[in-house]
Formats: structure tokens, sequence, C-alpha cells
């Protein structure tokens, strides 16, 4: 039943784009304007998913099976990055390589002539995305080099390879699942990237979306475009659990820590040299500046307080509702895989194509009851609906993983001790899973702190998060103002993502959570 | 497990008990002792607007009015898609967005309704309202030029034409064609001179740019100031905003930059509205009429020209040297409804033109 009750509420804003889709035709886009928007999202996907395999799969190698200075600062601190939502550092990097900007300025005066970098174009808003997004990269490829079997290496090793052979022929072809799974990660949530884009004027389909909604009105037309989208993004989740089965498959019961060897003295410090421009491409450089400007403002204490105790709470609640209802879709799918990957659709959906879906059926809800369209508690509701929608799949994945890890053997022995299903569910596979559960919940909060579109369209009166807010003084063009409530998020986030990380490096195959 | 979950709880619940409270409420916090007591209801604003001008007239209208103001502000076309959504049940009492082709997608699409009020009709020009009653405008924006005193005379740009001439090959910096100021202002080319003539002039600006459309306003009188172009098509308020910042380096930029107002068929140049209008199914009417005849009082005209720097609608408002020093500038009178109209035919002749 709650099953059924999480996947009504995660389906319906996907089924109503489709039926928006099939609305009208109005003459809007062109054909070949609707091509070059396709072309732009195709080549910026190939981009950042070349630039973030190649970093973050880097970084994952070296961090995973070397010894360098600094190594296990850096295990965590390269996930850092995730605390900062895309447009932020859009933000930064806009404003660093601006006309009037510093780094522009220094390097006229230095040399004479611009530097060959725009950000303001693909390159530059593919630059922007590797940086963001290459954790997921690092992430899963570190997790699948770490859990690869030793004894498998130890067995190619005996078997007469060298250690480069063991890599090339075992390792790598191990871990390969979990590179494509990564990649897929940072592609979808380039192709779902509103902010940053826009911001850096990249004309993509998902400002295409924007585009023929604002500008023609034209609900129908901005569905369309976002049906290729919404296709991409079932190819990319196919890829992305295809891969994670396949890792899980390789998976031995047999675990010990994976030998390191010591890089040399040069090429260690180059490994770190490396790490560590990494972190500060990622975060310190425009974050930095963004501190710098902010320090030159005035910002609205009060305003920024409230945002941030608005943003607190409602991450807090929708990370519980998330959670529990992703928890009910897992326990009850355990057999069929097909429900979580048709709801896990939400998360890779543009926030602007889900706030076209999310207004349909609240509309509906508000038509029916008319008392509450202003009242606050039914705006609260529904934007915890939305984010409940849009991060199932954020949520099911760990607990997913968490369920599967239990043992086939623990049920049936609970259900011949004379539990119900529901019962084991509740006193056995939930309390296994528990770490699993903090973990859902956690991922869930760090989205919805820098989640923007549906927040900004289904709020109740009054109402401002951080992200929010930090999109108002940008799009005022304050910059300075924007930084305060952006630093805020990055530095509420960033503690639980250097949370997460390390729970997720200290869990081993064949642990319970 | 049990444990910490509890612990999750009860941190969730106090969150939720202090934290989601409605936080619209204006009057309490800095009113004056002059102030009306905050029990005359509330009014509920949509708004497209993001200004600081606008907090301090809402905090001033709850002062005078005891009316508290409950706002929403989001960007013009979720706002629309909002009250879409709403329908019949929307709680919308007054409608505000910075843009004349916004307003009347608005208007046409009912969700502001015509309204007679004799007090706004005596203080803000029938130029500057909807001839159907439907919405009238509280500030003005032009949308001119910004260009470089080194290398430009001001009479090489007398119409927006000019722009589009080989004097200015590779000199010309202007935002992406979905800035919806862009839209506005082609809209009335539109009008004014024929699609062709529209089109035309697109792509002799296209041909003309000195680099990819990107960027804010503020961006391309930056990039005017740094030789990258010499002209730039931008509100005038960014210019002024540069032009009286307490950053140096702001003032810095304008030193060599001042603007230009074009005229369109010798009609005057391109000014945009922030319009008003009364929600379809207003809750609150009474408080809504008293909200928006407060917009074209006195102090709320003085508040967007001060804090701003937008020209007033009204005619006797107060507005400081550096606005008014601008303010002379004759104003095209295209009929209002004229902008949402060409809407869609705007973006088009963009797109054909290769105007990203």
């Amino acid at each position: 039943m709650g099953a059924i009750l999480a996947a009504g509420i995660a389906l319906a804003p996907l089924a109503a784009v489709v039926i928006v889709a099939l609305g009208p035709m109005v003459d809007s886009l062109t054909g070949e304007t609707f091509r070059r928007y396709a072309a732009t999202s195709a080549t910026l996907a190939l981009l950042v998913g070349l630039g973030s395999a190649l970093i973050g799969g880097l970084a994952a190698w070296l961090v995973a099976l070397h010894d360098f200075p600094g190594r296990r600062v850096f295990a965590w601190a390269l996930v850092t990055p995730l605390a900062a939502p895309a447009f932020v550092l859009a933000y930064g990097y806009a404003s660093l390589f601006d006309v009037a900007g510093p780094i522009r300025t220094a390097w006229r005066t230095a040399f004479g002539w611009d530097p060959p970098l725009e950000m303001r174009t693909l390159w530059g808003a593919a630059i922007v995305m590797v940086l963001a997004f290459y954790p997921y990269v690092y992430l899963t490829l570190r997790a699948a080099l770490v859990n690869t079997s030793s004894s498998l290496a130890e067995a190619a090793r005996t078997m007469g390879l060298s250690r480069r052979q063991t890599f090339w022929r075992v390792t790598l072809p191990l871990a390969r699942p979990a590179l494509a799974a990564g990649v897929a990660l940072a592609v979808m949530e380039t192709l779902a990237d509103y902010g940053a884009t826009s911001y850096l004027t990249v004309q993509t389909l998902t400002t295409g979306v924007v585009r023929a909604w604002s500008i023609f009105y034209s609900a129908a037309e901005a569905a369309r475009l976002a049906l290729p989208l919404l296709a991409a993004a079932a190819v990319l989740l196919w890829i992305e659990r295809a891969s994670r089965r396949a890792v899980a498959d390789s998976g031995q019961s047999r675990w010990r820590e994976v030998e390191r060897s010591r890089l040399p003295g040069f090429s260690s410090w180059l490994a770190s040299l490396f790490c560590l421009s990494l972190i500060g491409l990622g975060l310190v450089l425009p974050l930095g500046w963004l501190a710098h400007l902010g320090w030159a403002s005035n910002p609205d204490l009060a305003q920024l307080v409230s945002a941030g105790r608005n943003a607190l709470g409602l991450g807090l609640v929708a990370a519980l509702v998330t959670t529990a209802l992703a928890a009910l879709v897992a326990l009850s799918a355990r057999t069929g895989r097909f429900l979580p990957r048709l709801l896990s659709l939400g998360y890779a959906t543009p926030g602007a194509v889900m706030a076209i879906g999310l207004l349909a059926p609240a509309g509906l809800i508000w038509r029916a009851f008319p008392a509450t369209v202003s009242s606050f508690l039914m705006a609260i509701i529904l934007l915890i609906l939305a984010y409940a929608s849009r991060l199932m799949a954020a949520a099911l994945e760990p607990i997913d993983a968490g369920l599967q890890r239990i043992s086939r053997s623990v049920r049936a022995a609970a259900r011949s001790l004379g539990e119900t299903e529901a019962g084991v569910a509740r006193r056995v596979e939930v309390p296994l899973a528990s770490g699993a559960l903090f973990t859902a919940a956690m991922l869930v909060f760090i989205d919805v702190l820098k989640e923007l579109p549906a927040t900004m369209i289904l709020r109740p009166f009054g109402f401002d998060t951080l992200a929010v807010m930090a999109d108002h003084y940008a799009k005022d063009e304050r910059l300075g103002e924007a930084a305060w409530p952006a630093l805020s998020i990055v530095l509420i986030a960033v503690p639980a993502v250097i949370w997460l990380t390390r729970r997720v490096s200290h869990s081993r195959p064949g642990d319970s959570a | 497990m049990i444990k910490r979950l509890a612990v999750a709880a009860t941190l969730l619940g106090a969150l939720i008990a202090t934290g989601c409270q409605p936080t619209g409420n204006t009057a309490t916090s800095s009113a004056g002792t002059d102030c009306q007591p905050a029990t005359g209801g509330s009014v509920n604003l949509y708004t497209a607007r993001h200004y600081a001008s606008d907090a301090v007239i809402y905090e001033a209208f709850t002062c005078a009015t005891g009316i508290r103001v409950q706002k929403i502000e989001v960007p013009a076309d979720q706002l629309l898609a909002r009250l879409q959504a709403e329908g019949d049940a929307s709680p919308a009492d007054v409608v505000v967005i910075q843009d004349a082709g916004a307003m009347g997608q608005a208007a046409n699409a009912g969700y502001i309704v015509p309204f007679q009020d004799a007090v706004i009709d005596q203080r803000v020009p029938a130029q500057w309202r909807d001839p159907q009653g439907r919405w009238f405008g509280i500030a003005r924006r032009a949308r001119i030029v910004a260009y470089d005193t080194r290398r430009v005379r001001p009479e090489e740009i007398t119409d927006y034409a000019d722009l589009a001439s080989p004097r200015f090959h590779g000199q010309v910096c202007v935002q992406t064609s979905d800035a919806v100021y862009n839209l506005s202002l082609m809209s009335a080319l539109i009008d004014r001179w024929g699609s062709e003539r529209a089109l035309a002039w697109a792509r002799g600006i296209v041909a003309n740019m000195a680099r990819p459309p990107q960027g804010s306003d503020s961006d391309q009188i930056k990039a005017v100031a740094a030789g990258q172009c010499q002209v730039a098509i931008t509100n005038h308020y960014y210019f002024l905003r540069l032009a009286e910042s307490e950053d140096a380096a702001d003032r810095a930029v304008v030193e060599h930059v001042a603007l230009a107002f074009p005229q369109i068929a010798g009609q005057g140049s391109h000014f945009n509205l922030s319009g008003a209008g009364l929600g379809a199914h207003a809750p609150n009417r009474e408080n809504a009429i008293r909200f928006l005849e407060f917009l074209t009082g006195p102090e709320a005209q003085r508040t967007f020209a001060t804090e701003t720097n937008e020209f007033p609608t009204t005619t006797e408002a107060q507005m400081p040297d550096d606005v008014a020093a601008y303010s002379h500038h004759a104003a095209d009178p295209l009929p209002l409804p004229a902008y949402a109209e060409h809407r869609a035919e705007a973006q088009r002749i963009f797109e054909q033109a290769g105007w990203r």
C-alpha cells in the first residue's frame, strides 16, 4: 500500500509532463533551433563525461591504489566540491573570468593579450561542470577499486602478471562498471542542470525548455522539448543500474585492505599537487572569490538567518519523508527491479521540467481545496512531496544497496520464527539497513539545500531558502549579496558530504550496512 | 538505531516549530511609533520584481495602512504558470511584473482583470495605462545604449538602426535573445518598423557583435569600459547603479562610458514598464486596490527612483538628481498591448537572425 502511494507521488509529475506534451501544438521554436539545442546538450554531456571520467578516474586511481603525501586527507577532501551547487561555481568562475574580472585583467597586464578561455562558452561551462561533477566518478570508482577483492589481484600476481599488467587486465576491467556508473551520474546532472548553464549563457535543451515555457507560454512545447531529456535520463539510468549490478556481481566476500603502492619521490608530489589543484579549482578558488565579493557587501542578516532556518527545516523534513517513502518502495519491490528504476527517472529530470510536471497535480489539489491555496501548511506539504518525487532515486539507491546486503537466509529465518512480512521489515531489515537509511536521508538533505526550481514555484508566501535568496541576488546582478547565501549552503553541506564520504569509505562488502 | 531516530525526530520537531514559521510579516520588525497597528488584514502579492526598493515600499504600506503584505517573489514565467495552475482558487490579490510583455500576457490570459480607480487614473498618464484598464505602469526603465566616450560620439547613435550599421562592425555587446528586455525592445521595433525591417536589423546586430551574446546588462557596460566593444544595449539603471556605487572599482567602470537615448522611427526611446494589476479572484479586493493606489503614491514612486534608479510613471513624482538628469528623454508611446502581441514573433525573429 505504502509503496503504491510512494510510487504515485514519484510518478505523478512525470506523467503530467507526458500528458502536457500531448497538448495542442503551437508554432514556436523552429526545428533548426531545436537541433542546435540538442547538439549543444550532446556536446556538453560528452565533454563533461570525458572530463570527469579522466579527472575523477585519475584521482580515484591515485587515492585508492597509491600512497603519497596527504592521501588520507585527499581521500575525503576530493568529494567536498559536491557540497557546492554547480550554479554557485558558475557565479564564481563567470565573475573571475569576466572582462573586468581579476584573472582577465591580470593576464592582460602581464601578457598584453586576452586569456584564451572564456567562461561564458560551451568550453567554460564544460570546465565548471567537470569541476562540480567529477566527485561522482571519483566516489564510485574509488569504492570499486578499494572493494575489488585483493585476492583476485594476488592471484593475478601469483600467475606471473606484473603490477602494471594486473592493473590493465584485472583491476581496471573489474572497475569499469563503476567508472560507467559514475560518468552516467555526472552526465545526468549535466543534462538536468539549468542554473549553471543559463548563468553561463550556454543554450541547451534544458534552457530551451525554459525558453519555450517563458516566452511562448507553451507548456506543451516545453514538455515536448523535455521528452528527449527524459529518454536520455532513462538510458543513463539503465547504464548506471546495469553497471551497479556488474559491480555487485564481482564482489567477493573475503575482504582485505588493498595493497597500495608507494609512489616514488617526484611523482608522489605530482600526485599531491594534482589532488590539491582539484580541490583548489573546484572549491577554494571560486568560493574564495565569492567570499571576497561578499565581504565587500552588506548582507541582510535577518533574511539570511530566516532563509537558513527555512532551508534546514525543509531539508530535514524532506529527508525524513523521502527516506521513509523510498524505504517502503525498496522493501516491497525487492523482487522486481523495474519500479525503482522507473521512480528514479525524477532524479535525472531537469528541475525546470519537473516544475511543469509538479504544477499540474498541485493545480488539481488547489482547485479541489481552494481554501488551502494560500495556506502555509499546504504549500509546505506540496513542496515536500515535490522533493520526494524529485529525489526518490537519491534515497532509493543506498537503501536498495543496503537491503541487498542482507542475506536471504536472514529473512527466511525470521519468517520461520513466526514473523509476518511487515514484522520482518520492521524488526529485521530496517534495523540492519539503518546505516543505509541515514545515508539516504543525508543525500536528500544535501540535494534539498541546493534545490531551486521546485522551491521557487511551490513555496508559500514570504518563504525564502538559501538557494532562492542566492538566485534572487544573482539575477539582480548583485553577486556580493548572492555570495552570502551561496556560501551558507556550502558551509552547511560540507560537513554532511564529509560525513557521507567517510561512511562510504568505511563500509565494506559483507558489512551489515 | 531507535535512539538515533528519536534524537532526529526531536530535532526535527523543534525545527518545524521554530524554523518553518511564515516570515512574510514585515510590519512588526521595524514599525515606527507613527505606524498603524497591523490589524488591517493582508494583501497577497505575486511579484516578479526582486529589488530592495520594493521591500521598503511594502513596509511603508503596512505602516500607513496596517495591512500586511504577503508576497511570493517568482520569475515572470513561473509566476504566470503558478497563476494558471491555481485557476479560480488563486489567492493573488495583486500581480506585479517588471515587463510590459509579460503583464500583457497575464492580462490576455485573464489572470488580472480590469478595474476602475479615479486616483490611479488621475496620477498615471494614459500612455502608461493599459487601454482596457487591466494594468498600469508603476515604474519605467529605458532600454538604451551605453557607449565608450573615447571612441564614439553621441550623435552617431540617434536611432536604434544605427547600431546595425557597418559603423559599429564588431563593436556591439548585448545579452542573449531570451533576455526579456530584449524581447520587449524587439516587439517595439516590429510594431514600428514591420517584421522585415526588424529582422534585417537583428541580422545587422548579429553581424556587428563583438562577442557572442552573454552575461548581464552590467557585464555589457563593463565590456564597453574594458574596450571589448564600443556600444552596448542596456537598461539605464544598471549604468546608474555602477555610477553611484560605493565601490571605487564600479565607479571607475563608467569613467569613460555614457548613455545615449536612440529613437525608434522618431517616436522616442524604448521604455519598458513594471506593471501592476488586480488579481482576477482577489480575496482581499479592497486591500488590493489600496495597495495599487499606494504604488502610484508619492512615497512609492520616489522610492522606485531613489532605490532602483527607475523612472516614476506619475508626473509629479520626485526623483534624485542622477535619475532626473535622464528623465527628459522622450519615450516611444507604443500602445501597451503591442508588447504581448509581438512577443512570440520577436523570439522567432531573433532565432532567424541567429541571435543566440
